[in-house]
């Protein structure tokens, strides 16, 4: 490895650091976001109201087959030309992560199915209302089958996050880091594969921790 | 913003069409993106399942490489990294007949970005749907005298390929939303258009001061984008429930589709 590889990196390492802990942040915010939004929109779809699944549905049907670019876009400058003061970073991270909660719906929905109807049936002979099956029957079991689904949407979550600094929201994320490193030093490889480095790390360190959880939690039905 | 005014003012001087024309440009990306992944993931998935080790463990570094990386992170650092010779070349050896938007050097590093990063992803998806097959498929073709080659043409990626048709689909759904980052090294597909068209404050067609509809022309632009995404949505799931009743009681293909990937 050339030096002025290395270089790249320890010239600008509060740099690249800064933009790490920014991904870091965009990320995790978003995923919150994204279970809970998503928990309540895969609630709507199971429940027995046929107008709340229609809600769901639309909203899963919105969100997923929407470009996050085009999310972006209505979300940032659409509103703010409507008249909505809304800042970058709050429209990347809502937009990231009501886009994820969508995928998360539909990870929880097929999860729902897959706890057998007699867990419900003895649920609700038990006493239990609706709402407090899906609580303490069905998502505590559900969860469990959809570590997997959930691990795969963490990992497209930190590969879609370098759309909210690639684009007009020019959040300062590692993706933006790279570029403003590359146009200052003109160093394209090593500037963009720093930055690569930093989006594998938490790509790797995701898969890690969701094949731990897969071992000790996961069921397979 | 009324429904009417947003109608109004996409049709006047051409707006619509504009968009539109767009849209069929991230369209035809879309197309030819997914038949060259289609090849090269299809090779990858066989050099990944290929008996020398070395081999495989390249294949399988290369796949998850790409697989891991922001496509974005991809597709703008080809677009700096490639050389203008290289797209001076693509130019020239582009055939007039080809459309438009493809005759632009830049499409070179939004093209390979979209095919790296989608060949990886559908070579992980055939690797599933060809080990998804019972073991004795492979047993009875080598029982037959097919040797790997014969038994991999005839019975093994006749079979694991059909599998994994749904999750192509979904795959293509993901990728008709991703054309629209070759906006960001600016190709005007639709994206562009739409942020030309409303780049004004004031309407440059009617010479008003009216602001720029952005966010129901974004919306619009979204409109387009899930009503072809639902369709082939749909369209997925009706060929699964076929190739389901078809194989009779096989068991459901352990293919990752679409609901458990955002790309």
């Amino acid at each position: 490895m050339p030096l002025g590889f290395v270089d790249t990196l320890t010239d600008n390492l509060d740099e690249f650091v800064a933009g790490f802990g920014t991904t870091v942040q965009i990320v995790v915010v978003s995923f919150v976001i994204a279970i809970v939004v998503g928990t309540l929109v895969a609630a709507f779809r199971v429940a027995p109201n046929p107008w709340l699944q229609r809600a769901g549905g639309l909203y899963v049907e919105f969100f997923r087959n929407i470009p996050l670019l085009v999310l972006l876009f209505i979300s940032f400058p659409g509103l703010r030309r409507a008249g909505v003061e809304i800042s970058a970073i709050v429209a990347g991270i809502a937009s990231l992560g009501l886009y994820t909660a969508a995928y998360v719906a539909e990870a929880l929905r097929s999860g729902v199915f897959s706890v057998s109807k007699g867990q419900i049936e003895a649920s609700l002979s038990l006493g239990f209302g609706y709402p407090e099956t899906l609580r303490r029957i069905v998502l505590p079991q559900a969860f469990r089958t959809v570590i997997s689904p959930l691990g795969s949407l963490i990992i497209a979550m930190i590969k879609n996050s370098a759309i909210l600094g690639g684009s007009i929201l020019a959040l300062d994320d590692l993706l933006k880091t790279g570029r403003v490193i590359q146009s200052r030093t003109f160093e394209t490889i090593p500037s963009f594969v720093w930055a690569a480095s930093g989006y594998l790390i938490l790509t790797g360190l995701a898969t890690v921790a969701i094949r731990h959880l897969e071992s000790r939690y996961a069921v397979r039905r | 913003m009324k429904f009417a005014t947003v109608f109004e003012w996409l049709t006047v001087g051409n707006n619509l069409r504009f968009i539109l024309e767009g849209f069929a440009i991230n369209l035809e990306i879309a197309v030819v993106a997914i038949i060259l992944s289609l090849v090269a993931g299809l090779a990858l998935a066989l050099l990944r399942l290929s008996r020398n080790r070395i081999v495989s463990t390249l294949a399988g570094l290369w796949i998850d490489l790409f697989r891991n990386l922001p496509l974005l992170l991809l597709i703008l650092f080809l677009f700096l990294w490639i050389p203008q010779s290289a797209r001076t070349a693509w130019e020239s050896a582009m055939p007039g007949w080809a459309p438009e938007a493809f005759q632009s050097g830049l499409m070179l590093a939004g093209l390979s970005g979209l095919v790296l990063y989608n060949s990886a992803v559908l070579a992980e998806i055939m690797r599933a749907g060809i080990l998804s097959l019972p073991r004795g498929q492979a047993e009875a073709a080598s029982a037959l005298g097919l040797n790997y080659r014969q038994a991999m043409r005839y019975v093994i990626l006749p079979q694991g390929l059909r599998r994994m048709v749904p999750a192509t689909v979904s795959q293509l759904i993901t990728l008709n939303k991703d054309t629209t980052l070759v906006s960001i090294i600016a190709i005007t597909e639709v994206m562009r258009r739409a942020r030309t068209v409303t780049a004004t404050s004031g309407n440059p067609f009617t010479g008003g001061g009216v602001d720029a509809p952005i966010l129901e022309v974004f919306l619009f632009v979204g409109l387009l984008f899930i009503i072809v995404n639902f369709s082939l949505s749909r369209i997925s799931r009706r060929l699964e429930v076929r190739e389901r009743s078809r194989t009779g009681a096989a068991p459901r293909p352990q293919v990752r589709g679409l609901e458990e990937q955002v790309a």
